[in-house]
């Protein structure tokens, strides 16, 4: 377990990495399809298996099948601000490596203080992992659920209208 | 359980402040989409670690939340940069000032 949580750690900092630090939007994009598939790992070695299914299939699937689509639709130039600016390079590491201290401290010294509910892995295995989350989605969630189905209908609507119009 | 729940957390604020350094630094519009992401899928890791070792379902359900969310966002973001690139403008956030005149 802990191993397994090791590599896979490495590979999500290494795909992390990637991300930021390549110049073509391709490889961006290819080293963000290894990143999330690496967290649906982590989310099953978290008993999420449902997350895991929506992580492949909505972030690895959908959503990136519609960046690289528009990487090859558009060709974006690489980014120049590797060479042109360096200086943003050096704040961004700078800052950054302090914000992750900080942050890495606080979560480490206060960690998980709440209190625990009733949901041990042996009780969702009982009814099962897809079940339990939708019981809990459809009555004890069911405003959130539902203003975000708003918000996806929305999100429909403005992308059909950005797209038939044409600005200057 | 072996690995300590402090564990998946830190690997949630280093993969946050990954991204955050990415959505700073990088002047793509694609890519600091896709740093945007990375955030978004380091808050969904934390989010899982608590239902884990919680006992709780709350975690779960907000990731998944956040999930549909970021698809969204997605959607539209990514319909208003193909229209400025059908604008004939340059792929490069500081080059996007229109708003500021």
């Amino acid at each position: 377990m802990v191993v397994g949580f090791a590599i896979v750690a490495a590979w999500e900092l290494v795909t992390a990495a990637g991300v930021i630090g390549f110049r073509r939007p391709i490889y961006n994009a290819l080293s963000l399809v290894a990143n999330m598939l690496g967290l649906a790992v982590l989310f099953l070695m978290l008993n999420a298996q449902f997350l895991f299914a929506a992580q492949v299939i909505v972030y690895a699937g959908a959503v990136m099948v519609l960046f690289v689509f528009i990487i090859a639709l558009l060709n974006p130039v690489s980014d120049l601000s590797l060479g042109r600016r360096g200086g943003e390079w050096v704040w961004g590491a700078v800052f950054g490596v302090i914000f992750a201290v900080l942050l890495a401290a606080l979560l480490y010294n206060r960690g998980l203080t709440g209190k625990p509910g009733t949901f041990t892995p042996e009780a969702i295995g009982a009814v099962g992992n897809v079940q339990t989350i939708g019981i809990a989605l459809y009555t004890r969630f069911l405003f959130p659920v539902e203003v975000t189905s708003v918000l996806l209908l929305v999100a429909a609507v403005g992308a059909v209208y950005l797209a038939m119009r044409r600005i200057r | 359980m072996p690995v300590p729940a402090y564990t998946f957390l830190m690997l949630s604020g280093v993969l946050f402040t990954m991204g955050a350094i990415g959505f700073l630094v990088r002047r793509n519009p694609l890519v600091v989409f896709m740093c945007i992401e990375l955030m978004l899928n380091a808050v969904n890791l934390a989010f899982a670690a608590e239902s884990r070792y919680l006992n709780s379902l709350d975690g779960v359900v907000f990731a998944f939340l956040v999930i549909t969310v970021a698809a969204a966002e997605v959607v539209v973001g990514i319909a208003i940069i193909v229209q400025v690139y059908r604008a004939g403008r340059q792929m490069d956030v500081d080059e996007l000032d229109l708003m500021k005149e």
